[in-house]
């Protein structure tokens, strides 16, 4: 129970630098790919996959 | 329309768009996703959420690997650690090539090897190594040929090899038993490497040498650098000594703990925030292959586009494999990146399985050939990050011209472990 709460920590907090990444990056095709690889990190999160 | 002619459509359908997304100067990661989204709707599936989803998710252990293990290694670089071992070992063994030819070599392959990726032995010791060999009077393009190479073998060194863990986990196969196949050939391949390409080489100025290479701060010492690497190793033996008294922790968790103990240790106070938003973007474009090539796995499954090649590979006349690999493995590296292993490696193992080959000792073989592909258009990600790191000047062709019998060396040592696998099976230790 507690390394699954710390794997969501984990979780959380790589899907917090994407999004900062996200918000700060100035080229298209690079917040395009953010915001790919961002899918996997906040349906884990919320526990929609 | 038969199966076959349908599939074929598909693949058509999916390269030509791949090819004019390229064309059109879009980032080979999003020329896959194109790619894919071209195959789903050439396939009649329109644009399939559910599979897109899916496929996301296919990496997304090795990701967190991925991003947690770069991050200990960038924190090890900005607390100084990384500077002092080299200056150290540059300090007792500069007048002693042999010994520190060894030493560089281990310097480059870890960060790779615990990483699985060979731009972050670029990014974490490359460009230090490369001061060093400068001072050694090495040229910068036969540096670069250096590093890139020893790049390559540390990214498919254990315990991460990125290829072989792709490739294991599509056909089912656990990640189990390649510890010794990938560590000799990539550490002996190195080795050679480093002696062939660097034998000119002079002893190093050590003071002019010392100049140029970053300070480590005073207070830095051997216990903060090796500490961390105790604590994940403790967490890997652990979890084997005592399986049923330990929770199961993960390499991304067991590379989170080294990398809380290397920030505790440093000397010098760092913001962790700045450097894991750092290690994110620096990693953007493997995490991104990593889930581009997921989703356009996924659609190649859907569409029937994996199946075909599967079975045109697995129909193949077996010689005509074995002597095509030297070719197709880097060829599909450098068009495909990572989405090889999947996309080529899967049916290679199957085949080579079926006809009573050793699909560990094969798939070990073929991942030290794949990494060699980085170096090649129109990706060479590695290459190219390799010639800036290095700060070569001239053509991009001398570091291809300098690679080019390592490369022919690695190229035999794989292929031969290929054929020769069933008599290698021992190394497995299964």
């Amino acid at each position: 129970m507690i390394m699954t709460i710390l794997y969501y920590i984990l979780t959380g907090y790589i899907a917090f630098l994407i999004i900062w990444n996200l918000l700060k990056s100035k080229k298209w095709q690079e917040e395009a790919l953010y915001i790919i690889i961002l899918i996997p990190f906040i349906l884990r999160l919320f526990r929609l996959k | 329309m038969s199966m076959t002619t349908s599939a074929q459509i598909i693949l058509a359908v999916m390269v030509a768009t791949y090819i004019i997304a390229k064309a059109l100067k879009v980032s080979t990661e999003l020329s896959m996703l194109a790619a894919a989204l071209a195959g789903a709707l050439a396939g009649g599936a329109g644009i399939p959420a559910r599979h897109i989803v899916e496929g996301a998710f296919t990496y997304l252990d090795i990701i967190l690997i991925f991003i947690t293990a770069t991050l200990f290694m960038n924190i090890l670089k900005e607390s100084g650690g990384v500077a002092h071992v080299i200056r150290g070992i540059l300090r007792k063994f500069h007048r002693k090539k042999s010994i520190l030819f060894i030493l560089i070599t281990l310097l480059l392959l870890l960060p790779g090897a615990l990483t699985g990726a060979g731009s972050v032995t670029v990014l974490i010791t490359g460009g230090m190594i490369a001061v060093v060999l400068g001072y050694m009077d090495i040229s910068k393009p036969r540096a670069a040929a250096i590093i890139f190479i020893l790049a390559g073998l540390s990214a498919a060194a254990p315990p991460v090899s990125l290829w072989a863990m792709l490739t294991a986990a599509g056909v089912n196969m656990p990640y189990v038993g390649f510890f010794l196949p990938l560590l000799l050939p990539c550490l002996l391949l190195s080795l050679l490497v480093i002696f062939i390409l660097g034998w000119k080489g002079k002893p190093v100025n050590l003071e002019k040498a010392l100049k140029e290479l970053p300070e480590a701060p005073p207070q830095m010492n051997w216990i903060r650098i090796t500490l961390p690497f105790c604590v994940f190793l403790f967490l890997v033996l652990a979890g084997r000594i005592w399986p049923h008294s330990l929770p199961i922790v993960g390499l991304p968790m067991m590379f989170m703990a080294s990398a809380c103990v290397s920030l505790l240790l440093s000397p010098v106070k760092l913001n962790f925030l700045r450097i894991s938003r750092e290690t994110v973007h620096q990693l953007l474009p493997l995490i991104g292959t990593l889930t581009c090539v997921g989703i356009l796995v996924q659609i190649m499954t859907l569409t029937g586009v994996r199946g075909l090649i599967a079975i045109t590979i697995v129909t193949l006349p077996l010689i005509a494999v074995f002597l095509t690999l030297s070719i197709v493995l880097p060829a599909s590296e450098a068009v495909l990146m990572w989405g090889a292993a999947p996309v080529l490696g899967v049916p290679l193992v199957l085949l080579f399985n079926t006809i009573g080959l050793n699909p560990i000792i094969a798939l070990a073989g073929m991942s030290i050939i794949w990494p060699l592909g980085d170096a090649l258009p129109p990706t060479a990600i590695i290459g190219r990050l390799t010639v800036h790191t290095v700060g070569m000047k001239g053509r991009y062709s001398q570091l291809l011209k300098h690679c080019l019998i390592p490369a022919i060396i690695i190229i035999i040592v794989g292929t031969l472990m290929v054929v020769f696998s069933k008599k290698l099976a021992f190394l497995t230790l299964l």
